[in-house]
């Protein structure tokens, strides 16, 4: 078994310190309205979600910075990791993207050994950065030589896992349900990485129109179990 | 420099409180009129035309407008943009504005139309200084085909890139891609036709202001869905769905209505366009 994997697959846990379990991205304003009520509709949502924002956002950020990191190009990096946060019109989305990604960075940074981490610390530190799980991710990836594709692949699976388990607390649905969308995710996630392979730099940030909405209207839901 | 379909060149500054036209070129398929001074205000409102009546396969637009320090003006359009069909290279059009300390810029362009198969991307790049303001909006609509049928466009895209002393401060990138994807669907129009943005970028902008807009936009009359939220930089987005043009013009325009009085104390104009 390749340790590197299992390294990986830390930042991937759903017990993984980052946040995770108190960010919906939109998805709890959609449970308020009823729109998403049972797993079918819950499995619409998260489908959208995966193919028009995270393969979008993160995905194509992510592939990005691998290259970059290849390249040994930081410029690219910081530039990424301004461009994550500022296209991000919903401020609690933001704000709350920014505190994961501060939270998995300090985590990671104390695990291994890299000194680009630590730099990346640093950087936020000096306010010089904001902090994006996607990069943090990356970095740690391409530190632990695994491949371009199957970084991203786990970050998007990490993705689809705790926002199903966030789903199962505030819709709710059974845990076995649950479960069983993680499963027949898995085509999907494969399409979402054959996508960002193959869109360009300008496609970056390109966003549908409901799931930014619901992100946008989170600010004003009362009765709320998630920050975002 | 590829050969524009259409190009302007637009440079106004403040003389004496008031702000007039320094430099003005345009060529081809753009065009500008003289500024109008509404209500004897200081600050001009200038129409653009696309005299060709519409955009066309492979067409390129490029604008550019600068307002010098305190300079405060209105740019808008004559008419909506209609983008006909695109069968081998999208229309592009891309808008560059330069924004000086000081400075205020109102860029309202009508709503934009696409006609079935039509491709479109469009980029507004704003350079401000600090202490610049910029309120910009745009509605896209679900476009135009032969059978009534709604979103027979093939994509839309826009982009606006929002620099504060060479920063980049705001990214904004929406859409709509009917040829692929179900509009219908949750996350997507979810059964509204028109989309409509309001952005503003300037340090006069806080919480109290938004509280403000979202007071007013909750007392709207019609079938619509609304958000609005604070940029990364002093500002904030406002999104609305809807399924007409008049109704996110009315809640644009009461929005509009509300910052002129807080940061000018006066209504904003009436644009008197037929």
């Amino acid at each position: 078994m390749d340790n590197n994997v299992l390294s990986l697959f830390q930042l991937c846990d759903s017990n993984f310190p980052n946040g995770a379990f108190s960010h919906s991205f939109g998805l709890e304003s959609y449970i308020q309205a009823d729109r998403v009520h049972n797993p079918e509709t819950f499995a619409d949502w998260l489908e959208i979600y995966l193919m028009e924002q995270l393969v979008y956002v993160d995905g194509l950020a992510a592939r990005i910075v691998y290259d970059a990191l290849n390249d040994q190009n930081l410029d690219e990096i910081w530039k990424m990791d301004r461009l994550l946060t500022v296209q991000n019109t919903a401020r609690e989305t933001r704000e709350g993207t920014q505190q994961m990604g501060k939270h998995m960075l300090k985590i990671a940074d104390s695990i291994f050994d890299s000194p680009l981490l630590s730099l990346y610390k640093n950087r936020i530190y000096q306010k010089e950065a904001f902090g994006h799980s996607a990069i943090v991710f990356t970095m740690t990836g391409h530190y632990l030589n695994i491949p371009k594709q199957t970084t991203i692949l786990y970050y998007l699976y990490s993705s689809i896992v705790s926002l199903v388990q966030n789903a199962v607390r505030a819709i709710p649905i059974g845990q076995t349900a649950g479960q069983k969308i993680i499963y027949s995710f898995q085509a999907k996630l494969e399409a979402a990485i054959n996508k960002i392979e193959q869109l360009d730099e300008i496609d970056f940030g390109a966003i549908s129109p409901g799931i930014e909405l619901s992100q946008m209207q989170h600010e004003r839901v009362n009765v709320r179990i998630f920050m975002s | 420099m590829p050969d524009w379909t259409g190009i302007l060149e637009l440079d106004a500054e403040e003389r004496q409180g008031k702000t007039v036209t320094k430099n003005l070129y345009f060529q081809g398929a753009f065009k500008i009129m003289r500024p109008v001074y509404h209500q004897n205000s200081n600050q001009p409102c200038y129409y653009i035309l696309n005299p060709g009546g519409g955009y066309l396969d492979g067409d390129t637009y490029r604008m550019s407008v600068t307002l010098g320090e305190k300079a405060k003006a209105t740019v808008t359009t004559q008419s909506s943009t209609k983008i006909y069909k695109t069968p081998n290279t999208q229309a592009y059009q891309e808008t560059e504005l330069f924004l000086k300390k000081g400075s205020y810029l109102e860029y309202l362009p009508d709503p934009l139309i696409a006609y079935k198969d039509a491709r479109y991307l469009q980029r507004n790049i704003v350079h401000m200084e600090k202490g610049a303001a910029l309120l910009y909006t745009d509605i896209l609509t679900p476009g135009w085909s032969p059978e009534g049928e709604h979103f027979s466009y093939d994509s839309l895209r826009l982009i606006n890139e929002i620099y504060l002393d060479e920063e980049l401060v705001a990214f904004d990138h929406i859409k709509l891609n009917p040829n692929e994807q179900d509009m219908d669907r949750v996350g997507m129009m979810e059964g509204y036709t028109h989309l409509g943005s309001f952005m503003v970028v300037s340090e006069k902008v806080d919480s109290q202001l938004l509280d403000l807009l979202y007071e007013r936009i909750q007392k709207e009359a019609g079938d619509f869905k609304a958000g609005l939220s604070e940029l990364a930089t002093p500002g904030f987005t406002i999104r609305v769905l809807a399924n007409s043009t008049q109704v996110i013009e009315r809640i644009f325009k009461e929005c509009h209505h509300i910052i002129s009085l807080e940061w000018f104390q006066k209504e904003p104009s009436f644009l008197r366009k037929y």
